[in-house]
């Protein structure tokens, strides 16, 4: 019985490593493609209504504080990203 | 188009009144709403203007107090934007308060700083006028405007606002195809639940504004009318006014002319030169008028020997604008 389930704990990782295997070989390039889109399209909008926040202002601060409640939690990370210094590789690697 | 046939149009609702300061925006306000009131309308007047003077109009302090009756089917309504954007900025604290269980430093100096912007108490007045008009409690709505330039910006701040709430809204859906498109090739699922939020506060504002961009814009149920005096100056401005109002596809509905001096003023031997080289100035000018506005002109109103305010003062000046 604990040979049985033995062997099929082993095929299942073999099964998971040939997923992972596949997934890295086809799709995690794209994910973390799609990932960075997705950051820099929050920045953007993060720099839209919150623009402000930098002095750069965009949005009429009334309806700036209507969506305020809403990023609370994404300020600190959005300021963090956009005001930290850039060197060569970041440009060179898009960080 | 007189202005009594304009106002008392079928489905007529919205009457806006702009102009220079001081020309009589307030007091021609007043006496339209005192008329329609009059004639059975339940109707509230409405200023916009920061140095709001229908308290004094009126001669009844309306300053922060709300819809005010004043009589039968007779509100005003001048609204303390201060204390408007201190409810707000209430308001939104209280919500960070409700989600998060406090407010962050840096969160509390923004709503601190956001609100000290002079834009602020602009908007809040703009979303005043909203929240009134939704609340659909009155057969007329009167808007004493502020000052020309702030009136153009203000009145074209519903489609500009409007424009700008498409494009943050694309933007917010582009994120969320992306999330689909990590979710579907990865199986891991992005954290959505402030987007739905976000996605809805961003609808909510849209369809405010674009029910607002449309009542501006319309002119069904809605008059702007302009005011103006027969002086160079104010003549200038109107030919400005109207230019950019055009620029937001903003028609005027029609220019009235006020503060004219009667004519028999002329004839009278006992008026001294000095008001009769005004009479005339007036007359020159009155030409230029109805050259250049031809047929917007929809009253000329005539000069009255004191200042209309109060109740009764205003129904006489109204049985004068609109017999």
């Amino acid at each position: 019985m604990d040979k049985k389930n033995e062997g099929k704990r082993g095929l299942d990782s073999i099964k998971s490593a040939i997923k992972d295997f596949v997934y890295g070989m086809a799709a995690h390039d794209m994910v973390t493609y799609s990932l960075r889109t997705r950051m820099h399209m929050e920045n953007l909008f993060m720099l839209i209504i919150m623009g402000d926040m930098l002095g750069i202002p965009v949005l009429p601060p009334y309806y700036s504080l209507r969506l305020l409640p809403h990023v609370v939690p994404h300020v600190k990370t959005w300021k963090r990203t956009l005001l930290r210094d850039r060197d060569v590789t970041d440009r060179m690697f898009g960080g | 188009m007189s202005l009594k046939d304009i106002v008392e149009r079928p489905g007529m609702k919205y009457l806006l009144f702009a102009g220079k300061g001081g020309l009589g925006k307030t007091t021609l306000s007043a006496t339209t709403a005192s008329y329609l009131a009059s004639r059975g309308k339940k109707v509230i007047v409405f200023s916009t203007d920061p140095q709001a003077s229908l308290t004094d109009v009126f001669e009844c302090d309306l300053f922060g107090k709300g819809e005010v009756k004043l009589s039968e089917n007779l509100y005003a309504l001048e609204i303390d934007a201060d204390s408007v954007v201190s409810d707000y900025q209430a308001s939104v604290r209280k919500k960070i308060m409700d989600m998060y269980g406090e407010v962050p430093e840096e969160i509390e100096d923004y709503i601190k700083s956001a609100s000290a912007q002079p834009a602020m108490s602009e908007s809040a007045t703009f979303d005043s006028m909203i929240e009134l008009i939704m609340a659909g409690n009155y057969d007329y709505y009167i808007f004493d405007m502020m000052p020309h330039g702030h009136a153009i910006r203000f009145l074209s701040m519903a489609s500009l606002l409007d424009v700008w709430i498409n494009k943050v809204v694309d933007i917010r859906k582009d994120s969320q195809e992306v999330d689909e498109r990590v979710k579907r090739i990865s199986g891991k699922q992005l954290e959505d639940k402030e987007e739905k939020g976000i996605l809805e506060e961003l609808q909510d504002i849209k369809s405010r504004l674009g029910f607002m961009a449309n009542i501006i814009g319309g002119r069904d149920l809605t008059a702007l009318f302009y005011v103006v005096i027969p002086e160079q100056m104010a003549i200038m401005d109107t030919e400005v006014a109207i230019k950019e109002f055009r620029k937001f596809g903003i028609e005027l509905s029609g220019i009235i002319v006020n503060q004219v001096y009667p004519e028999g003023l002329l004839s009278d031997p006992d008026v001294p030169e000095f008001l009769k080289s005004r009479v005339r100035m007036q007359q020159r000018n009155m030409e230029t008028i109805r050259q250049k506005f031809g047929n917007l002109i929809a009253a000329k109103v005539p000069m009255m020997d004191k200042e209309p305010k109060g109740l009764e003062m205003l129904e006489k000046t109204a049985g004068i604008v609109y017999r």
